[in-house]
This record gives structure tokens, C-alpha cells and sequence, in this order.
């Protein structure tokens, strides 16, 4: 999900002190005091509906993927509605298949490179649109906001075309340039081949939201902090220290651990490329959690590979997700 | 003016770079059938025809891909809005005990990783006998939105000032009154913007859809078009056109909010 856009709409709000209920206030007291009980029930009234609709479709599901991976449950226990215990054999399982490390070391690398990639490259773009001439600028934007706009499966086939071993543009492109060793050369034949086009794909379709996000982050950088930076003489590289880092660290940090949120649990571009093949080679935790849970109907130990993955997730993000509720409790 | 020059040719190559996939795509579906398939250098297409749009309208599987895809899409956001917005105004008008965890709880609910939850997701809508139907896509949707819509209505509804409420109020509006004539127009933009970032949010997803529903006539447009093979063989014209077809509604939507969005990070970063 795109929230950001969230605490960042939300931030300039978050500024106002919380409003007091109407009921407070002058004319609204005398209607407090004939309609008491509903008053007081009211906000709870209204926030039941929600309440009820994340306790049922999200708390209930999180309890039940811990409680699931200590269970045995394949296909057989499933149909029979049996309910047998394991303790913590899904997790012995799951941990001494040396798959699993390699996938989730795959899937930590994959991560990583993306998000530096994409967070980097959307940096640079929000730097450079702010010296562009403005019809540039617009052009620029506009072709962001079509890579952007795309759906993921569209995306997903056009670069399957644009990629493919015969007729792909970019094989035919190669050729015409003189590297002859590219006609019907497949990308598709090794795991880091894989994934590095699917890396490519997702890093082109993240940038638009990172530059744009940064863009308007810069934007708002007060233009008398660059006339004084100026006046004192600094060179480019120090105003970008002095004046213009300061002022987005704090959006940088936020996109950047979205981006992780997002780019950790990645499963369509991966899955439709080759199904995390050739030989698993293209497997991340996502893929690996499918393939035991859904195609093999291992629901325990899938359930087990999700919690690890909650937990490896929950281990990259931990430090930002503490300041961030930190932050974000001393606006409310 | 050279720095100027060479940054604007770098911004013309990045808009080209980013461009190219739509261009291939549409230049790629308008091409008349032999022509896709071919050796010869084609960057730029000489002849045009809407027959490959013809193909993937008519394909088995396609208008009824769709139809699912609008229909899950659109009830799960109108009701992933309809309750956010009354979550929204209790956590930003009134003062009551727990506020500040129902806010926090939203914060960390859509923050929440989604796809670790597929297993238990799935059991849990086959105990419920929807595996299969498409309410079960409607539920995981409606899940996913909920607290971004409510989270960030919350926002919008945190920027509107509540004198004008009150106002409205001593001019003789009850609660109710004052919410739908006067908070209600105000949320107006704020409204669309949510909305539409939840529409995309469901009309991109994939794994859900692709566990949830097997049978063929309940499927959404992206699980259709992943099995694009199977629907086209190699014909790439068809498979183009349909990607086109599915890119249309997302791009609109794109284009009606794109200048609210920015304007509010703007509006965040500067005050932030």
C-alpha cells in the first residue's frame, strides 16, 4: 500500500493538537448532556465496524499462522479435520533444509539491491528534476507516471516480451548494435539472470513513487536556506549536506522502509517470470512459502516459513518501526 | 548552461527509459498479426490495425476476468471507504479512552505483511466455505484497505477545522447535520485520493486471487493474463493489447489524483 502518502498528508494534521469532541465546546454542551449514554458510545459505535473487520481478517489470521506452524497439517489432516501437534518440528524441518537459507539469503540480497537501487536512482531523479528545464521536467514526469500506472501483470508481460530469447526487442536491439553473441539469448537461464530482470522491473516501476515523493520533499525546502548557503559560498556537494539532506533525511528513511516492506514480500514478478525457476534458482521466501503451503499442500510448514518470515522482516525493519510509533504516538 | 544542457538530456533519457515499455506495448498490440513475431528491426511500427484488440476482447475468458476484477475491486474499496471514513472520524473528533491505541492498531495494521498471512487466509476461507468465490477476494481486499483508508481519512479528516463543524452546530445542525453538509463536501478530494490508491492496491494483486480462486470463470484479470500462454501461445499482439486493456482504468484513475498527491506530500514535507 502507498503510505507515505499517508504520513506524509497526514503529518501537516498531525500538526493541528487532537481536535476536542464538539461536545466540549460552548453551544454542543446542553446536547452532551441529554444524549450522555449515545455520546459517549458514539465514537465507539463508529469504530466498531473497523474494529471488528481487522481483529476478524487480521488479528485472527496472525494468531492462526503461529498456531498452524505447530501443527501437522498436509492435505490428509486437512480433509480428515484432524488436529495433531508437533511442537516445534515444522521449525527443525524448515530450519535444516538448507534451502531455506539459500532462499532466504536470495531473498535478504534481492531485498537489499532493489530497494538501494530504486531508493538511490529516485534520489537522483528528485535532484535532477529541480534543474530541469520545465518542459522537460513535465515530459519526465509523464513517462514516471505511465511506469507507474502500469499494472503489476501488465508490466510483468510486456518486459516478458521485451525480454524474449528470439523476438525480443532488447536481444534484436543487441544484435543491431554488433553484439552478435545476443541473438536468441536467453535471460532466463540462470537464477541471478532471473531475478536481475525482475529486479529491473520492480526497480523501474518504484522509482516513479520515490521520485516524486522526494521530489515534493525538496520542493519544500525553504529557497532562502540555498540564497544563504550561496552567500556563504559553498560549493554544490556542501549545500547538499548543509541544507538540502538535513531537510529530507526523515522522508528518505520513510520510503526507504517501505520499500523494504514492499520489496521483501515480491511474488507476482517472480512467479509469472518462471515460477522461482530454473531449478528454484529464482525461489524467494514468498515463493518458497507457495510452494510448500499451496502446491505441495504443506500447510504447517509454510505456516512456519511465514512466521520466519515475519520474524527476518520484523529483524530488518525493527530499529525504524521504534521510532516510527515513537514519533507517531507523540502526535496523536 | 552546459550543466544545464547535459542534466536535460539525462532527463530525456530517463523519461525514454521509462516510457519505452508503455510505447513497446502499445506499438507492439497495434501491429498487424505476422508482424509481432518477426526478425527484422521494428522499433517503429509502419502499419497500424486494431485487430490484436479485437483478439483479446473476444478470448475466452477475458470479459469475464474483468467484469470479476471490477466487481471485487470496487466493493471491497466502496467498503474499505465506507467504514473507514466512520473509523476516521471517530479517531480524529472525539476524545474517548483508547484512542491513541485504535490509532496506533491502524498504523500498524496496514503496515502489516499481507502475503505471510496466506496460510492462514486461506484455511480460514475454506472453513468458512468461500474458498472459491470471489467474496473470498472481496474479505482480503476490503482487509488490506481498511486500514490505509481509515489511516489516512483520518488525516484529511485531522485538516479539516472543526470550527466549521461546530459553527454548523450552533446554527441549529445536529452531529449529523454538521458531518454530511459540511465535513463531508470538505473530505471531498481526500476521499477520491484514498480511493483510488486502494483501487489500485486490489486491482494489482495477484497471490491472493491466484490461491483463492481455481475455477476458471472466477478468476481476475491478472491471474487470466499470467496464463497469458495459455490464451495466446506466442501470439505477443494479443497478449500486448490485453495489458493494454488492463492498463486503461489504472492510468485514469492515475491521472485524477496524480496532482492531489503530490500537492499533500508537498504539503507534509513543508510542515514536517
Amino acid at each position: 500500500m502507498t503510505a507515505v502518502k499517508t504520513t506524509e498528508t497526514a503529518a501537516p494534521a498531525g500538526d493541528i493538537p487532537p481536535a476536542l469532541p464538539p461536545a466540549v465546546t460552548g453551544g454542543a454542551r446542553k446536547r452532551r448532556r441529554r444524549g450522555g449514554a449515545f455520546d459517549r458510545a458514539l465514537p465507539y459505535l463508529l469504530l466498531a465496524p473497523a474494529l471488528i473487520a481487522i481483529l476478524w481478517l487480521i488479528g485472527w489470521p496472525v494468531v492462526s499462522v503461529f498456531v498452524t506452524s505447530f501443527r501437522q497439517l498436509n492435505l490428509g489432516e486437512l480433509v480428515r479435520g484432524e488436529i495433531v501437534w508437533t511442537g516445534f518440528d515444522n521449525y527443525v524441518t524448515v530450519l535444516q533444509d538448507e534451502r531455506f537459507w539459500d532462499v532466504s539469503v536470495r531473498t535478504l540480497v534481492f531485498t537489499v539491491s532493489v530497494v538501494v537501487a530504486s531508493v538511490g536512482m529516485g534520489l537522483g531523479i528528485a535532484l535532477l528534476m529541480r534543474v530541469l528545464t520545465p518542459w522537460v521536467r513535465v515530459a519526465l514526469q509523464i513517462a514516471m507516471l505511465c511506469a507507474w500506472a502500469m499494472p503489476i501483470l501488465a508490466s510483468t508481460t510486456v518486459y516478458q516480451w521485451m525480454f524474449d530469447q528470439n523476438y525480443g526487442i532488447l536481444n534484436k536491439t543487441l544484435v543491431q548494435l554488433g553484439f552478435d553473441s545476443f541473438a536468441g539469448y536467453s535471460w532466463f537461464s540462470s537464477g541471478t539472470s532471473t531475478l536481475s530482470v525482475v529486479g529491473l522491473l520492480i526497480v523501474w516501476q518504484a522509482i516513479p513513487f520515490l521520485a516524486f515523493s522526494l521530489y515534493a520533499g525538496l520542493v519544500g525546502i525553504p529557497r532562502d536556506l540555498y540564497e544563504a548557503a550561496g552567500i556563504d559560498g559553498a560549493t554544490g556537494w556542501q549545500t547538499f549536506r548543509a541544507v538540502t539532506w538535513p531537510e529530507i533525511r526523515s522522508l528518505l528513511m520513510m520510503v526507504t522502509f517501505l520499500s523494504t516492506l514492499w520489496d521483501f514480500k515480491v511474488f507476482a514478478q517472480i512467479w509469472v517470470f518462471r515460477e522461482g525457476g530454473p531449478s528454484g534458482e529464482s525461489t524467494t521466501l514468498p515463493v518458497l512459502q507457495y510452494l510448500e503451503g499451496i502446491a505441495k499442500s504443506h500447510f504447517g510448514v509454510a505456516a512456519a516459513i511465514s512466521v520466519l518470515m515475519m520474524v527476518i522482516l520484523g529483524l530488518i525493519t525493527f530499529q525504524y518501526l521504534r521510532k516510527l510509533l515513537q514519533t507517531e504516538e507523540g502526535k496523536i | 548552461m552546459l550543466k544545464k544542457s547535459a542534466a536535460n538530456v539525462v532527463g530525456l533519457a530517463l523519461a525514454l527509459f521509462f516510457l519505452f515499455p508503455t510505447y513497446w506495448m502499445i506499438t507492439s498490440a497495434l501491429k498487424p498479426k505476422g508482424s509481432t513475431i518477426t526478425s527484422d528491426y521494428d522499433l517503429i511500427p509502419f502499419s497500424v490495425t486494431f485487430t490484436n484488440f479485437v483478439t483479446a476482447w473476444t478470448k475466452p475468458g477475458f470479459l469475464s476476468s474483468l467484469g470479476n476484477s471490477l466487481l471485487v475491486t470496487l466493493t471491497a474499496v466502496v467498503a474499505a471507504i465506507v467504514i473507514g471514513i466512520t473509523a476516521a472520524v471517530a479517531m480524529s473528533r472525539f476524545a474517548f479512552r483508547g484512542r491513541k491505541s485504535f490509532v496506533l492498531l491502524m498504523l500498524v495494521a496496514q503496515m502489516a505483511p499481507f502475503e505471510a498471512l496466506l496460510i492462514p487466509m486461506f484455511l480460514m476461507m475454506r472453513d468458512l466455505q468461500l474458498y472459491e468465490h470471489l467474496s473470498s477476494l472481496i474479505l482480503v481486499y476490503f482487509a488490506v484497505t481498511l486500514p490505509f483508508c481509515a489511516w489516512t481519512l483520518r488525516g484529511f479528516v485531522n485538516g479539516i477545522p472543526i470550527e466549521l463543524e461546530e459553527a454548523a452546530m450552533v446554527d441549529g445542525c445536529g452531529r449529523w447535520g454538521a458531518f454530511q453538509k459540511v465535513t463531508l463536501p470538505l473530505l471531498g478530494p481526500g476521499l477520491v485520493a484514498t480511493s483510488v490508491f486502494a483501487f489500485i492496491t486490489a486491482w494489482n494483486e495477484f497471490l491472493f486471487a491466484k490461491v483463492l480462486i481455481r475455477s476458471q470463470d472466477s478468476e481476475t484479470l491478472p491471474v487470466w493474463l499470467s496464463g497469458f500462454q495459455t490464451a495466446f501461445g506466442t501470439d505477443w499482439g494479443g497478449a500486448m493489447a490485453a495489458s493494454a486493456l488492463f492498463t486503461v482504468p489504472a492510468l485514469v484513475f492515475f491521472l485524477i489524483v496524480q496532482r492531489k498527491m503530490v500537492a499533500g506530500v508537498t504539503a507534509g514535507a513543508v510542515k514536517g
